[in-house]
């Protein structure tokens, strides 16, 4: 059956919007301006239609407030001092070199290079690595922006190729730590805000991995695209 | 929560992309660049080969600062090797200098500014960005430079070395405060001050390549030395190639007695005194040499002939017999004897000493008894004896210092607490300042530093940063969450020695200077800044301007005004080759031998020292005055010194290049103690804490471990691993006498409190003594350095060698019963001297 050109374009456009999304989570404390957009009802609606709620956060307190607690929240959970759960993939993943756990380890090289082959560099502002979980976020999602442009203007092979290169990095990087370090979140974490996103973020997570091989299965198992 | 689904994906995704659409509060990104793809991603791979880079530096684990290789391989630094062509190391690296990649990468790094947004010590903590953390940092600053009181800011270092003090240094005086702290009190301050009142403003060297003959005073030399890589390699080749042998007088078996020809165990406090009783063997056995007296001065008048300065030291050293000693020391008469003799009769010979010898009561004029037995044996700066340091003089970019500079006086100490406090008394800072007596700062910053851990009675340390009413203000660059920074308002995440620029300077062995740079071997981790670039943009913050633009800079430019360096090809060489020497130096002895040229214009002779002085450089009007005030009553004469006068010869001798007003002769005489109350000459001096001792009582030591810094090194796994208990190490007879065996539990006390640790039963210490290293029982430094369990996963405990740990103890701390006291004469802190009581737990 002929996939819609338009579904695969919002497909991809959908995805990049929850990897876009989640890198900012992930990428440091929320702003009052983002926070006002996530109490919105749509966005509200969204979590509710998956059994998650953030009404709890909005309601006990102001939005300022929340704000602050969120920056330390943020600070306490990610940041440190003292004990934290770094987002970095190479902190959480057991390298297959047998090397220990630290900071650029094997798979922030891997990562990098994997970046840099889809022409894109770290940022010279950014303060993280490049296994941190906000730019591996990112980069999922600056691949699938390419891919809707390429889907929108039938560039169906660079197409197809891109969705096999996020598969390929799904599979070997975020499937292989992003679960467990939500997991880690929840069970640390003493603020709803936090613990709901790293909700969100494990489902959406296990739902790419069924998702990808669909995707690449209905591209490359004789459908064709209609207009 | 329910599993996604293509339907509520796609509403989540719809309420993604609004929210998206205005940010999370962060404009920043963490990719740059468009998504390209070379054959429409056909043939996509990010697998390709690795990129080594093999790069010279230089080493910061301890002030040795060894030259070394970093290997970087695909930007992650892998390895770290001594530099071949360094002519200090000789291409050595010591075990804490490899385990230097753990400071890059050990899991729990601050990585970010961080304000405080609880109370001191609650561990609350909000990260800012730099933009914020510097803006709060100037909203403290600018106020006091603008109101005329820019000493109300203080600043106090642990290890700041060479570009990373300089940098420092020219922002502070162009800010305008010369309240800046050290850490010299609690390291060495005695050694520097005993050698200056005689020499100048020196730091020893022993030159083992030619030795043939060492004596050791207190230093774990094969372990822990100040300048380990350069000196301990080539004693030991001094002595397994030419037989060269080494006697080590130590409390403790260290690992340096245990390799020494022997080890002499000695009791605590007593090593000015068999020096001074090894000068009384030598004296009277005729077996000094003359040539160095004509140097000397060992009575009142300058100008007293050799014999007469032989019957000088003789009458001073006469009570001092060997056997007078060996009642006190617990080193045999004999012993003394024959190590004197050897001393006195190798055709050259060394005298070391350090912590062990200085770090008591009195012990700057222990020092100075070290250095009279070098110089009645014609071993003072000669081809195998102990020889002034060389080191690299670099020439640096600079700024003007401001108009207003001036600073408070809380760093040497309280009043009447030390004579010649000129490396300060760094271990009184705080309580002085919590006293008030000398004001106190609005905003303390420190850098490299843990000042809660690293002085004696620590937890008094900690009390005064925790409380608010004494400081407003608390700033500190670290890369490390320690027993200081737990108080801190501010936190900079500072970046490691191997993220950024500097030029070294470190004293070579072999006394030709070595020039040296240190430069990044990886991008800063997170957004990890080097002082010396933060200093630069700072200044503009509070309205002024540095004469550098970063770190980078200034290294640069010192490498092009640098003399040597910059003709060698500069910057640019030092990038690629990490280390230049003059090839033609022949090694520097014997400077004091120069002979100078004294028929300047303005250069006068003192008739009372025999100073050749330039009196239009002395601060006064005309020759008449200089001659009525004479030198040394002419208060910047000093400053004009240009020879001394010997036998009618003008040598350079030893010129008075520090605090210190003298003549041009190693003032074994001294009219600068003298007026202090001070023993004129060296002697021995009982300290007042071991003559009041109770039968029970006993003195506590403590020592470095060959793994491990003071304080900045337990968060590096490799080297805790090895080394992360300190039991207390105690004579079998002593623990004999308080039931103590072997592995038991003790406990260690006195007035200031007790700490509980395990015995270590051995003959290796003299009876009476228990020593416990000083590098453990940490709050905080990870779990590596604390062995505290995460409550949470993440940080260290992410990591897969913290479920490996094989060990359960931590070790104690003993800075928490040793007082904060001061050597009377230099202001040293006197780590040695603690009298404690221990007992079974």
């Amino acid at each position: 059956m002929a996939i819609p050109r338009n579904d695969t374009v919002e497909m991809a456009t959908a995805r990049a919007n929850i990897y876009g999304l989640l890198a900012d989570v992930f990428r440091g404390a929320p702003s009052e301006v983002f926070l006002s957009k996530l109490r919105e009802p749509d966005f509200l609606g969204a979590l509710r239609d998956m059994d998650l709620s953030l009404d709890g956060v909005f309601e006990r307190t102001s939005q300022a407030q929340l704000v602050e607690d969120l920056a330390l929240e943020f600070t306490r959970l990610f940041i440190g001092p003292g004990p934290h759960i770094a987002p970095n993939e190479a902190l959480h993943v057991e390298a297959r070199s047998g090397e220990s756990n630290a900071y650029w380890g094997e798979q922030t090289v891997a990562v990098k290079k994997f970046i840099e082959a889809a022409g894109l560099t770290i940022d010279d502002s950014f303060g993280g690595m490049p296994d941190h979980l906000s730019a591996e976020f990112e980069f999922m999602q600056r691949l699938l922006l390419k891919e809707a442009e390429a889907w929108a203007s039938e560039k169906d092979e660079l197409a197809t190729n891109i969705l096999k290169i996020e598969k390929r990095f799904y599979d070997e990087h975020l499937s292989q730590w992003v679960g467990n370090f939500c997991v880690k979140v929840i069970d640390a974490t003493e603020h709803p805000f936090y613990d709901q996103f790293a909700e969100v973020t494990k489902g959406f997570v296990d739902f790419e991995k069924d998702t990808l091989q669909d995707l690449i299965d209905e591209t490359e198992g004789g459908n064709r695209l209609s207009a | 929560m329910k599993k996604l689904n293509r339907r509520n994906f796609m509403t989540l995704a719809g309420a993604s992309g609004a929210a998206l659409a205005v940010g999370a509060g962060n404009s920043e990104k963490a990719l740059a660049g468009n998504v390209t793809f070379k054959n429409g991603g056909r043939d996509f791979s990010p697998v390709t080969g690795k990129e080594r880079q093999a790069i010279p530096t230089a080493c910061w684990q301890c002030v040795t600062r060894d030259a070394m290789i970093g290997y970087v391989e695909d930007g992650r630094l892998m390895k770290l090797e001594g530099h071949p062509s360094s002519i200090r190391t000789l291409g050595k690296l010591c075990a804490k200098g490899q385990a230097g990649v753990n400071q890059v990468y050990f899991p729990d790094r601050i990585l970010y500014p961080m304000k405080r947004v609880g109370k001191r010590g609650e561990h609350k903590w909000q990260r800012v960005s730099w933009d914020e953390a510097l803006d709060i940092v100037a909203s403290k600053l600018k106020p006091l430079r603008d109101a005329g009181t820019p000493e109300l800011f203080m600043y106090q270092y642990g290890r700041h070395k060479a570009s990373q003090a300089a940098t420092m240094y020219d922002f502070m005086a162009a800010y305008g405060t010369k309240t800046i702290g050290n850490h010299t009190s609690v390291c060495e301050a005695a050694k520097w001050v005993g050698q200056e009142s005689l020499w100048g403003g020196m730091y020893d060297n022993w030159d083992y390549d030619k030795t043939d003959f060492v004596v050791n005073f207190g230093s774990n030399q094969f372990e822990t030395h100040t300048n380990h890589i350069p000196t301990s390699q080539r004693l030991i080749r001094a002595m397994v190639d030419r037989g060269v042998p080494l006697y080590t007088f130590d409390v403790r078996l260290s690992n340096t007695a245990a390799k020494s020809t022997e080890w002499v165990p000695i009791n605590p406090g007593y090593d000015g005194l068999v020096m001074l009783s090894m000068i009384n063997v030598i004296m009277n056995e005729g077996l000094f040499k003359r040539d160095h007296f004509k140097f000397m001065r060992v009575t009142p008048d300058h100008h007293a002939t050799t014999d007469q300065k032989i019957a000088a030291v003789k009458k001073q050293v006469a009570k001092f017999t060997p056997a007078f000693a060996e009642k006190r020391s617990g080193v045999a008469a004999a012993k003394i004897q024959e190590i004197a003799r050897g001393f006195a009769k190798a055709k050259s010979a060394c005298l070391v000493t350090y912590r062990g010898t200085v770090m008591h009561y009195h012990g700057a004029d222990q020092e100075r008894a070290a250095m009279l037995l070098a110089a009645i044996t014609n071993n003072l700066d000669r081809p195998g004896g102990r020889v002034m340091g060389v080191g690299a003089g670099w020439k640096a970019p600079s700024t003007p210092a401001a108009k207003v500079h001036k600073g408070l006086h809380v760093k040497d100490g309280f009043k009447g607490e030390a004579a010649y406090p000129t490396h300060h008394v760094s271990h009184q800072v705080l309580p002085v300042i919590k006293d008030g007596f000398a004001g106190r700062p609005k905003v303390y910053w420190w850098s490299c530093y843990n000042p809660g851990f690293i002085n004696g009675d620590n937890n008094e340390w900690q009390s005064i940063l925790k409380d608010e009413s004494i400081m407003p203000f608390l700033i500190t660059s670290t890369i490390t969450y320690d027993e200081s920074s737990q108080y801190a308002d501010l936190i900079l995440p500072d970046t490691t020695y191997l993220e950024r620029w500097d030029w070294e300077d470190m004293v070579s062995a072999n006394q030709i200077a070595e020039f040296y740079i240190r430069q990044p071997l990886v991008k800063p981790l997170g957004e990890a800044r080097c002082q010396g670039d933060v200093w630069p943009e700072l200044a503009k913050r509070i309205g002024f301007e540095l004469a550098w633009k970063d770190k980078k800079d200034f290294v640069r430019r010192s490498c092009e005004m640098t003399p040597g360096v910059k003709e060698a090809g500069g910057f640019d060489y030092m990038v690629k080759e990490g280390v230049w020497h003059d090839p033609n130096d022949k090694g520097n002895y014997g400077f004091y031998e120069k002979k100078v040229d004294v028929s300047g214009d303005g250069v006068i002779l003192d008739a009372e020292t025999g100073v050749y002085w330039n009196w239009k450089k002395a601060g006064v009007t005309s020759e008449a005055e200089a001659k009525k005030a004479g030198y040394l009553g002419t208060k910047g004469a000093k400053g004009a010194y240009v020879a001394q006068d010997i036998g009618g010869t003008a040598y350079l001798a030893y010129p008075p290049n520090t605090k210190f007003t003298k003549s041009g002769l190693l003032d074994f005489y001294s009219d600068n103690f003298k007026v202090k109350g001070l023993p004129p000459f060296p002697t021995y001096t009982p300290t007042p804490e071991h003559e009041a001792m109770a039968d029970d009582e006993m003195i506590m030591t403590t020592y470095k471990v060959a793994v491990h810094s003071h304080s900045r090194t337990t968060h590096c796994k490799w080297l805790t691993e090895i080394k992360h208990d300190n039991p207390g190490w105690i004579n079998s007879k002593t623990a004999a006498e308080r039931g103590i065996k072997d592995g038991d539990k003790i406990k260690v006390h006195n007035k200031l409190g007790a700490i509980t640790t395990t015995a270590y039963v051995t003959e290796g210490i003299v009876p009476g003594v228990i020593a416990i290293s000083h590098h453990f029982g940490r709050q905080h430094s990870g779990i590596y350095g604390s062995g505290k369990s995460n409550p949470i996963n993440g940080g260290a405990s992410a990591d897969p060698d913290a479920k490996n740990m094989t060990w359960k103890k931590h070790g104690v701390h003993p800075n928490a019963i040793i007082p904060n006291s001061s050597d009377p004469i230099s202001g040293t802190q006197r780590w040695m001297d603690t009298v404690v009581r221990v007992a079974k737990a």
